[in-house]
C-alpha cells in the first residue's frame, strides 16, 4: 500500500475542543473522569465518564451537530482544498452510538407529552452524522457510514485509504463520532465492563471508563508537505470465537498485526512504537498482549490514551490516531497513565513517561465487539 | 476481474396485520449451531448468507461485507423501549446486538471464516456503498473473496414502520436478505464492474452503445427523477424493476440478487447511482 496523507485534523474529546489542545494535554496530568448518573426505575446507575469540555448539557439537542459542525470545519479548513474538491469530498463515518442520544430524546420527549404517538427508534440514524458534516462542509460526495463496534472509525479509515489509492477519490473525510448517550452507558454498565479507572496491561485492571469525542480527518492521496503523518497500511479481521473479546490466545490478534504489516510492506523489526488499544479489561488486554508477543520477539515501546480520554468506542479510530499522530509530530511518544503494576501474564509494559519518537513506522491496534480486530500502520516523518 | 459466482436472496412482502414468519424452520439445515440470543435481523443475515453459499466451501479468509439502511432496528426498539419506556438496564445481548456487525460475526462464525467483517450503511443506497467497499478491497488484492449482503428487517406494527423511514401510510413493505459471493479473477460466474464518471453525458456515452434490448436499468434512491427519465427515454426497450415491488431501504440489493438467481445466462444489469456534483457510479452485472 503506497499510503494516503493526513492532510488535515479536527478534534474534540475530553482533553480539550480542538487539534493543539488537546495534544499538549497528553503531557500534562490526567483529569478524573466526571460521574454521570441515570435513574433507571429501581436502579441508580453511576458511571464515571470522560466528557468534552464544551459546558453544554450532556442531553442538549444542538450540541451534536455543533461539536460535529467545528471539528469537520477545521479539517477541512487545515487541508486547503478548492471549493470544487470540498463540494466533491467523500465522506466515511465510523461510529457506535450514530445519532441514538437523539433519539432517546425524542421517543422519552412524546412518551411524557403524547404518550399515543410515541414510537421507539422515531429516528432511523446511520446517515445522521455523514448527512451533517456535509451540511456542514458544504460538500456532496459519498457517504460510507461504519458500524462495526470500537473499530468503527479505524475501519473507516482503511476504508477511504482503499477507494483513495484506487483513484476513486483525491480526498476523502474520516469522521469518528461517539456522544454521550444512555443506551451505551446503561449497556456497557449492565455488561459490568465499567470501572472507576482505566488501567490498561496493569494487574490490578477491571475494566473501561467510557468517554465522547468527535475527530475528524482529512485523507488524501496528495501530500501537503506539512502533516508528515501518511497511513500506509493496514488490516481487519473477525474473531469468531466471543461476540464481546478476541481469542484470549492472542492468535487473530497476530493474524491482523501480521497481515497489517504485510499490506505495508514492513517487517515486526521496522515498527518504532505501538499505540495499543488497551481497554484495560481483563479479557482484551490479555489477547492483546499474547497477539503483540507473538509478533513481536522484542516489543517495540508501547502507549495506551484511552485513560486521557476515556474508550471513545467508535470514535476511537480516529481520535487516538489523531492524538497519537500529534505526539509524533511534537517528537514524544505520550505515558500510559493508570499502568502502575506490572502483570506478568502479560510481558507488556506500557510507557510511564513520556518518551521521545523518531521517524518512522507505528501500529495502531483497535478491537472490537463483533470479533473485530483491525490494525493501521502510520508513518510520521513523510513529506 | 470480479466475478458473481453465486447469489441468493430472501424477500418477504408483509401486510399489516400480518406477523413476521418464524425462519427457525429454515435456518436449521443452514446453522452449524443452534446460535442463542440472535434477534431476526441476525437471523435473515444467516438465512441469505446461508443460502447463497449452499454448501460450498469459502477461502476461510472470504470477507464479509453487510450494507443495510435501517440495520437491526426490531432489536434496537427493544433495547430503546428497556431503556426508556421501561427504565431498565438493557439486556446485554440486546445491548451488544445493536451493533450492525454482530450479524457479520454470526455469518463469519457460521461459515468458518476469519477475513474481515465490516457493516456499512447509506441509507437508501446502502447496496451501492457495500458493493463499493467490497470492490476495493477485492480489486486492491485485500480480499480475494467477499461474501457481500444487504439485508432489512420490518417491524411490526407497520404504520410505526413506515413512519420511522417516512413512508406513505399504504405503501406496502418487506423484509429481506439479498447476498452475492464475489470471487477476484477465475472463469465462473457472470462479472461485475464499477465504473465512475465525473458527468452525466460520460455515463450515457458508455451506457448507450452497449445497451441490448431488455436490460435492465435500476436508479438509485439519491439519483434524481428527471436523470433516471433521461437515461430510460435514451435506452432503447428499457427495462425497469417492478414498480409494485414491496419496499424496503435496500431495493437495488433485490433488483441485483433476483437478476443473477433468474439470469438464464444472457443480459445485463446497470445499477446507477450519483449525482451532478460527486459525479456518478455504475454497477454492471452481466450474468
Amino acid at each position: 500500500m503506497p499510503g494516503v496523507y493526513v492532510r488535515g485534523m479536527g478534534l474534540s474529546c475530553a482533553l480539550g475542543n480542538d487539534v493543539e489542545s488537546s495534544v499538549a494535554a497528553l503531557s500534562g496530568s490526567v483529569a478524573a473522569p466526571a460521574e454521570v448518573r441515570l435513574e433507571q426505575g429501581a436502579e441508580r446507575v453511576c458511571v464515571p465518564f470522560y466528557r468534552m469540555p464544551d459546558h453544554a448539557e450532556l442531553t442538549d439537542p444542538a450540541r451534536f451537530a455543533r461539536i460535529l459542525s467545528q471539528v469537520v470545519c477545521a479539517a477541512v479548513a487545515q487541508a486547503g482544498l478548492t471549493y470544487v474538491e470540498v463540494s466533491r469530498l467523500p465522506v466515511f463515518v465510523g461510529s457506535s452510538c450514530f445519532s441514538i442520544g437523539l433519539s432517546e430524546l425524542e421517543f422519552e420527549t412524546e412518551l411524557n407529552y403524547a404518550p399515543e404517538q410515541a414510537i421507539p427508534m422515531p429516528m432511523c440514524g446511520y446517515q445522521d452524522i455523514a448527512n451533517m458534516a456535509r451540511h456542514a462542509v458544504g460538500c456532496d460526495g459519498e457517504t460510507f457510514t461504519y458500524n462495526t463496534a470500537c473499530t468503527s472509525s479505524a475501519n473507516a479509515l482503511l476504508g477511504a485509504a482503499r477507494m483513495l489509492q484506487l483513484g476513486w477519490y483525491r480526498h476523502a473525510l474520516v469522521i469518528g463520532a461517539e456522544l454521550f448517550n444512555r443506551t451505551t452507558l446503561c449497556g456497557f454498565a449492565g455488561l459490568q465492563l465499567v470501572a472507576d479507572k482505566l488501567r490498561p496491561f496493569d494487574a490490578g485492571r477491571n475494566g473501561i471508563v467510557l468517554g465522547e469525542g468527535v475527530g475528524a480527518i482529512l485523507l488524501s492521496s496528495q501530500p501537503d508537505g506539512a502533516a508528515g503523518l501518511r497511513l500506509v497500511g493496514g488490516a481487519s479481521n473477525c474473531d469468531t470465537s466471543s461476540v464481546t473479546t478476541a481469542n484470549p490466545d492472542g492468535g487473530t490478534v497476530a493474524a491482523v498485526l501480521h497481515t497489517a504489516l504485510r499490506n505495508a510492506g514492513m517487517e515486526p523489526a521496522a515498527i518504532q512504537g505501538i499505540k495499543a488499544h488497551g481497554t484495560a479489561t481483563p479479557s482484551g488486554d490479555t489477547a492483546e498482549a499474547r497477539g503483540l508477543q507473538k509478533v513481536f520477539p522484542k516489543l517495540p515501546p508501547v502507549t495506551v490514551l484511552k485513560p486521557y480520554l476515556g474508550h471513545t468506542l467508535g470514535a476511537c479510530g480516529v481520535i487516538e490516531l489523531i492524538l497519537f499522530g500529534s505526539a509524533l509530530r511534537r517528537r514524544f511518544l505520550p505515558a500510559t497513565p493508570g499502568f502502575e503494576i506490572v502483570d506478568p501474564d502479560l510481558g507488556v509494559h506500557p510507557l510511564t513517561r513520556p518518551e521521545p519518537a523518531r521517524a518512522g513506522t507505528y501500529l495502531l491496534n483497535y478491537f472490537g465487539f463483533g470479533g473485530n480486530n483491525t490494525v493501521l500502520v502510520l508513518e510520521h516523518g513523510a513529506s | 476481474m470480479i466475478r458473481i459466482t453465486s447469489a441468493a436472496h430472501y424477500f418477504q412482502p408483509l401486510a399489516d396485520g400480518d406477523s413476521l414468519p418464524s425462519l427457525d424452520d429454515e435456518l436449521k439445515p443452514l446453522c452449524r449451531e443452534n446460535f442463542r440470543r440472535i434477534d431476526r435481523f441476525i437471523q435473515l443475515a444467516l438465512l441469505g448468507s446461508g443460502r447463497c453459499v449452499a454448501g460450498q466451501t469459502l477461502q476461510p479468509d472470504c470477507a464479509i461485507y453487510l450494507g443495510s439502511g435501517l440495520g437491526p432496528i426490531g432489536n434496537n426498539i427493544t433495547t430503546q423501549e428497556q431503556l426508556i419506556r421501561d427504565r431498565e438496564i438493557p439486556k446485554p445481548f440486546n445491548f451488544i446486538n445493536t451493533l450492525g456487525s454482530s450479524a457479520g460475526f454470526y455469518v463469519a462464525r457460521n461459515l468458518g471464516l476469519s477475513g474481515q467483517n465490516i457493516f456499512i450503511s447509506r441509507r437508501g443506497e446502502s447496496t451501492a456503498a457495500v458493493l463499493s467497499a467490497a470492490l476495493a478491497d477485492l480489486a486492491a488484492g485485500n480480499a480475494h473473496q467477499a461474501l457481500v449482503g444487504v439485508v432489512e428487517e420490518a417491524t411490526f406494527p407497520l404504520a410505526a414502520h413506515r413512519l420511522r423511514q417516512g413512508l406513505a401510510a399504504d405503501m406496502p413493505v418487506a423484509e429481506g436478505s439479498h447476498w452475492l459471493l464475489l470471487q477476484a479473477g477465475g472463469d465462473i460466474g457472470g462479472e461485475l464492474q464499477l465504473l465512475r464518471f465525473d458527468e452525466f453525458a460520460g455515463l450515457q456515452d458508455y451506457l448507450t452503445p452497449r445497451w441490448c434490448r431488455e436490460d435492465i436499468l435500476c436508479c438509485g434512491a439519491e439519483v434524481s427523477a428527471e436523470c433516471a427519465d433521461i437515461l430510460y427515454h435514451s435506452l432503447p426497450d428499457c427495462v425497469l424493476p417492478d414498480p409494485q415491488q414491496a419496499f424496503h431501504d435496500s431495493q437495488a440489493a433485490a433488483w441485483i440478487t433476483e437478476f443473477v438467481t433468474s439470469s438464464d445466462g444472457g443480459g445485463n444489469l446497470y445499477l446507477v447511482t450519483g449525482n451532478e456534483t460527486r459525479g456518478w457510479a455504475l454497477f454492471h452485472c452481466n450474468a
